[in-house]
């Protein structure tokens, strides 16, 4: 039986309808939040905001119209929690100032009402953004208002308003570049289609049922999953399966009579491969979502209950690379590109870390030349780039680039890897070259450089015979000593390096090295100097056992 | 109850004594651990506040006041009899607290006077501002020198930020033009500042503390060379440090006014332990 003219009796029904709903789903919009920050909270906020108003608006029932709105949107007010909560309070607030005084309303008095409560707002926020639950908010009032043009009756209004709320909720996206970055609609405006949806179902005399209707489809199951992972992990790292993979299977009757499916026993035995785990099943269709490394033992497990209907299983590493670098490759590339020159894929992880665009495999043994240079400016496509050498023997083929090649090109001559880090803390994304290169420039004398290698040859230097094997401890171009004991050769360099200045001792440990012997090492600073910060990192640098800056 | 009265908000972080001194209403944010709600300062204070969050798995959320919240502030203080509320809160490019004092204003109309000021600060660079106008207030000043004073502040009021990690600004989702430095494997102790909108951004990125204190104290001198000046460092959980830094400041500066204060809850939740903040305004006024 739907409804005309909506009583106080029937709009408490409506509210505690829509809280309820909201309740319902607010996890799923927290997961939507992106904007104006990706806090994951709006669909909390907006629950606890109505939970506030229905609280008020039931402490004292009144079989008014207006009496009840006024309490309610008192008590969003009071209890309006985050900017989605704050806006929800002002829709209601004027939606309540049009029913004031009003026993029942007809449905030209709720049209008027929604379009009332987006006045107020707009009016409210200082600078209205499109794409969010105000634009949401409005193009629904303005189908409600054309509904009621056609015909004044609340329900024929309230259906008018849900079916554009749900429909400009689409459009968000293309409103707020933000939101089509993520692949996400607004998560304020599904708050508010979801209160409207329930409006919508009491006016309608439908019972809703608040957990069945809104189970959430595998589909935005894993939208949300990923979601949520993508902002917690900013760090290829922390991503400890490799493949996201995705099963369906169409039960089988004959496998299901000799080992019957039972979804939570299922769920339990794949939990042990992996994490990220969502299972869900009806009378047909198996649907497997994981994060594993090995999806062959998934589809083994599956396999078991039925036929595999679809597979699919991506590296997320691989994933992750590209979302990581699609930003940079969108913009082309960050200007002033910074191109430099390192051995070992640690050493690499730490120019690109700070900003780096690419690191040129090459150093001691293997210098880059003139040529390597001018490709990698080449490919960058950059038109500004500064060129960190990283050792001075390759300095001079740096320079001949940067007269050679089209763009505008600097060389900051870094003559170690410390000094290049160095240096990258003084780099700014989009700053000028004349500003940038001298104060990476002398950022990079702000440390100490130390290098643990090994003699190729016998030979003796100041005197000092070194065998073939042994290693050195160098500074900058003076070996300060040497010796078979490479922990001891370490230590005693460290000694030489770190004084009463120091404060951070950076030990980047090559190839031949294990963490453990460079935690010893750490351990020795920290003993022998109780001041000084030490930090490890795994270079894994060929012919250097370690590489160790001192500022 | 003097004829121009300042409000503002706890993320000021503006020591209570103080605040009874110069008669500065603070309105208090929210702190969310889990389904526990505590309001800034009354009933969460900031020692208890940085007990919980080392024991708490979450990070807890923050939220700002409500409208209503500023309507009962300025309406009690109207029926005082006050003649013009000064509302001066925290940056609305870090929190929407400045949108809800905002339309309590709105709300209210004519009927009360209140300015809504939008610092484009945060942490003990809003009460710099705050207190020196209150206390201009307390001195009778007139509303119009007072509101000059206010937007000079507002234009040369400098902070600094040195934070020991960027994870709970990340996490916050409040790290603005700084997430460019999140990628970063080396352990950098970032220099975060505001700028003129409001927004963070990274002033330098350096290793060391000692090397971040050298590069502020020799901003601060580019900035106010010769000048006196007011300091305000506050600090979450790191007294030593800040009485450290205050030290040097006196030995660089001027300085006619000091304030050593903590990082309340909400401010913490976002930049977390072992931050250092520093402010800086000019103590003169501009001719």
């Amino acid at each position: 039986m739907s409804v005309q003219t909506i009583q106080g009796e029937k709009l408490v029904q409506m509210i505690q309808g829509g809280a309820a709903n909201l309740s319902a789903q607010s996890k799923k919009i927290d997961a939507l939040n992106v904007f104006p920050v990706p806090d994951g909270d709006t669909g909390t906020n907006m629950n606890l905001t109505m939970t506030s108003g229905v609280k008020e608006m039931k402490a004292q029932e009144s079989s008014s119209a207006g009496v009840t709105a006024g309490r309610f949107a008192k008590g969003l007010l009071m209890g309006a929690r985050g900017n989605s909560g704050v806006i929800l309070s002002q829709l209601f607030r004027g939606f309540s100032k049009a029913l004031e005084g009003k026993e029942s309303v007809s449905g030209t008095e709720l049209a008027e009402a929604f379009q009332q409560g987006v006045e107020t707002a707009y009016k409210a926020v200082m600078k209205p953004v499109e794409g969010t639950i105000l634009t949401v908010a409005k193009d629904s009032a303005k189908a409600g208002w054309d509904a009621s043009v056609e015909e004044d009756d609340c329900t024929f209004v309230m259906k008018a308003v849900t079916k554009e709320a749900k429909a400009s909720l689409e459009r968000t996206p293309d409103l707020l570049p933000v939101l089509k970055e993520v692949g996400v609609v607004d998560s304020g405006g599904q708050g508010l289609l979801t209160i409207y949806e329930a409006f919508e179902a009491v006016l309608e005399g439908k019972e809703m049922s608040y957990r069945e209707e809104e189970e959430p489809s595998l589909e935005e199951l894993v939208k949300m999953e990923h979601h949520q992972s993508a902002q917690s992990h900013m760090n290829a790292e922390d991503i400890t399966f490799t493949y996201c993979t995705e099963v369906m299977v169409k039960f089988d009757a004959e496998k299901l009579s000799q080992k019957p499916f039972d979804e939570d026993n299922f769920r339990e035995k794949l939990s042990e491969y992996g994490d990220s785990l969502l299972v869900v099943s009806d009378e047909e269709l198996l649907k497997i979502h994981i994060h594993a490394d090995f999806p062959g033992e998934v589809i083994n497990e599956a396999q078991q209950f039925g036929s595999l209907v679809q597979i699919k299983a991506e590296n997320m590493r691989d994933q992750h690379e590209s979302i990581v670098n699609e930003p940079a490759k969108k913009k082309k590339v960050t200007e002033p590109a910074v191109i430099t020159v390192g051995m070992g894929s640690g050493i690499k992880a730490l120019f690109e870390g700070l900003g780096a665009y690419t690191v040129i495999e090459g150093g001691q043994t293997m210098n880059p030349s003139t040529e390597d240079f001018i490709r990698a400016i080449d490919d960058s496509g950059a038109s500004r780039v500064i060129l960190l050498p990283n050792n001075g023997n390759i300095i001079m083929a740096a320079e001949q680039a940067a007269e050679v090649a089209d763009a505008d090109v600097r060389v900051v001559k870094t003559k170690s890897v410390p000094q290049g880090l160095a240096a990258m803390l003084a780099y700014e994304e989009n700053g000028g070259l004349d500003e940038l290169a001298p104060a990476m420039e002398e950022a990079s004398t702000e440390v100490k450089t130390g290098e643990v290698t090994y003699a190729v040859r016998d030979t003796s230097i100041d005197g000092t015979a070194i065998k073939k094997g042994d290693y050195m401890g160098i500074s900058g171009k003076k070996i300060l000593n040497c010796g078979t004991d490479v922990a001891e050769v370490a230590q005693n360099l460290l000694q030489e390096l770190v004084d009463g200045e120091s404060e951070i001792v950076t030990l980047i440990y090559g190839e031949d090295r294990t963490a453990e012997e460079a935690d010893a090492l750490a351990s020795f600073v920290e003993e022998k100097f109780p001041e000084v910060e030490v930090e490890v990192h795994e270079g894994s640098q060929p012919l250097y056992s370690y590489i160790i800056s001192v500022e | 109850m003097g004829r121009i009265v300042i409000v503002t908000d706890s993320t000021a972080d503006i020591p209570e004594a103080l605040a009874n001194e110069l008669g500065i209403k603070v309105v208090p944010l929210k702190v969310h651990f889990g389904e526990d709600t505590y309001e800034d300062g009354v009933d969460l204070t900031s020692s208890q506040f940085y007990e919980k969050l080392s024991a708490s798995e979450t990070i807890p959320t923050t939220s700002q006041p409500t409208p209503g919240q500023f309507e009962e502030v300025y309406q009690e203080l109207n029926e005082d009899g006050v003649e013009q509320i000064l509302s001066i809160h925290l940056s609305s490019k870090l929190s929407g607290t400045y949108q809800s004092a905002y339309i309590a204003q709105q709300t209210l109309g004519d009927s009360v006077p209140v300015e809504v000021i939008d610092s484009r600060r945060a942490s003990y660079a809003i009460g710099i501002i705050a207190a020196e106008a209150a206390r201009m207030a307390a001195q009778g000043e007139s509303l119009e020198s007072i509101r000059q004073r206010i937007d000079e502040m507002l234009e040369d009021t400098t902070v600094f930020f040195m934070v020991d990690t960027l994870e709970y600004l990340q996490k916050n989702g409040r790290i603005g033009k700084a997430s460019a430095l999140v990628g970063s494997l080396l352990k950098i102790k970032p220099i975060l500042s505001l700028n003129e909108a409001g927004e963070v951004y990274p002033f330098e990125k350096v290793r060391g503390s000692r090397k971040a204190a050298e590069k502020i104290v020799s901003e601060f001198r580019n900035r106010f060379n010769g000048r006196p000046v007011h300091v305000g460092i506050s600090h979450a959980q790191a007294p030593a440090e800040a009485s450290a830094f205050m030290d040097r400041m006196k030995e660089s500066f001027d300085v006619q006014q000091e304030v050593i204060t903590d990082i309340g809850p909400v401010i913490g939740t976002h930049v977390g332990p072992g931050t250092v903040s520093i402010s800086v305004a000019p103590a003169a006024r501009k001719n």
